[in-house]
């Protein structure tokens, strides 16, 4: 593995986000050369999500043009002092994909053995170590939640399954279920910034 | 630690509503708070970055017809956006790429739609102007209204068959050049936001019509496929 210079690798992620916040809030003014740059810079990493969520290909293709004409529309609602860019983008794209699974009817049924392990990280470029580092963490503190919090979490976030779906597949009452991701989430909050 | 600001109620409220696990009925009332209180929405923010990792994938190239997709589709909605007033006339140039001035392929194009006789009367400044497509066999293909004041062109296809093939619009001024208006829906209704040097074009006499293209439009702006649909422009 190659030696990098963490403050190398800072100091260019710090310029990617300037970039892409710079190209988000253009977009956002109707600059269709800087949305077709966000297209360029982005589309890769925001298909891997949709990919993520809908395995099939064409699903996953037609979920990306969605998430592009959405991006589109609300990139003037991005405010580059509240969000990062990419993390802006990656909440459209997932919220925009999941809105299409509901719609589907395909929401909350994928098997949970689907759901089982977290993303295996591409060959790591430099400019992703910092990712790589919060993929980590998250992975570290996803696993030392409890088995059925872990997966109650996962199918919420990548498969669109609402409480009621959650409760009704392991014969839970609502409110258990409930309060156990409430209480998961806490406890995986801490185990982040704590 | 968490914040004093923030009760560990509305921590894992903020963490809910990123999971997408509100109900539909409270959710409302979640959303006006991100609104209005930023120590909320910094929570929801924070949500959002500290589960994004576990949306990525291999992040993998989409195959590249998807672009054109993207850009064809923005070419209607984006209406609005285009009207605050900046100008942006390079991206709109580059998007509706490629606006060929007398062609080859362009005259051939001509040679096949253009029967009918030079219209007499120049438009009034900005009455609406309409114009009914209709294929070879007469078959009603598409209408078209136009409102010059706003520059917006509103489409309405009836039936368009284009295979595999996407359906580029044309716009064809007496005795000129095609100038492409960009892919179009062949399935539902859509507004095209004219670009400033296009509209001029749009003149009653004029004619529109539709080839059948490959993704992205025509290479070089010049139309490869034959006219599907065609009309001439008029007044209401």
């Amino acid at each position: 593995m190659n030696e990098v210079d963490p403050s190398f690798a800072e100091r260019r992620a710090s310029d990617d986000r300037a970039r892409l916040a710079d190209a988000l809030v253009r977009t956002g003014h109707g600059d269709r050369t800087s949305f077709e740059e966000l297209y360029k810079r982005t589309s890769a990493k925001l298909f891997g999500i949709c990919l993520r969520i809908f395995p099939e290909r064409q699903e996953a293709e037609d979920a990306l043009q969605d998430a592009f004409i959405t991006i589109w529309n609300k990139a003037a609602a991005f405010d580059p002092a509240r969000a990062s860019p990419i993390t802006w983008l990656c909440a459209v794209t997932r919220n925009r994909a999941i809105d299409r699974l509901r719609t589907g009817g395909k929401a909350g049924f994928a098997p949970i053995e689907d759901a089982a392990e977290i993303a295996d990280p591409a060959p790591l470029a430099d400019a992703n170590l910092l990712q790589a580092g919060e993929m980590a963490a998250l992975n570290g503190c996803i696993e030392s939640l409890e088995g059925r919090d872990r997966n109650f979490i996962r199918a919420a976030f990548l498969h669109g399954a609402t409480y009621a779906e959650l409760a009704a597949r392991d014969a839970l009452p609502l409110g258990t279920v409930k309060s156990r991701v409430r209480r998961a989430l806490i406890k995986l909050r801490e185990c982040l910034d704590g | 630690m968490t914040t004093q600001l923030l009760s560990e109620d509305d921590i894992a409220l903020a963490g809910e509503y990123v999971l997408g696990l509100i109900d539909a009925d409270a959710l409302g009332a979640v959303e006006a708070r991100i609104a209005a209180e930023p120590a909320f929405a910094a929570e929801v923010a924070g949500w959002q970055e500290r589960l994004q990792p576990m949306l990525e994938g291999a992040a993998e190239q989409p195959p590249a017809p998807l672009w054109p997709k993207i850009a064809s589709r923005i070419g209607g909605d984006a209406v609005t956006k285009l009207d605050t007033g900046q100008d942006n006339t390079p991206s709109r140039l580059r998007f509706w790429q490629g606006i060929a001035f007398a062609s080859m392929a362009a005259s051939v194009l001509m040679a096949v739609v253009t029967f009918t006789r030079p219209a007499i009367e120049s438009p009034a400044p900005s009455a609406p102007l309409i114009a009914a497509l209709g294929s070879e066999t007469g078959k009603a293909a598409m209408t078209a209204s136009y409102d010059p004041a706003s520059a917006t062109l509103t489409l309405t296809p009836v039936a368009m068959e284009t295979g595999e093939l996407y359906p580029e619009l044309w716009v064809i001024p007496e005795g000129g050049a095609a100038l492409s208006l960009g892919i179009i829906a062949r399935d539902r209704p859509q507004q095209v936001k004219v670009a400033p040097e296009l509209q001029a074009a749009m003149a009653k006499g004029a004619l529109l019509a539709v080839t059948p293209e490959p993704a992205g439009g025509a290479p070089g702006g010049k139309a490869t496929g034959p006219v599907i649909a065609s009309g001439k422009i008029t007044t209401i």
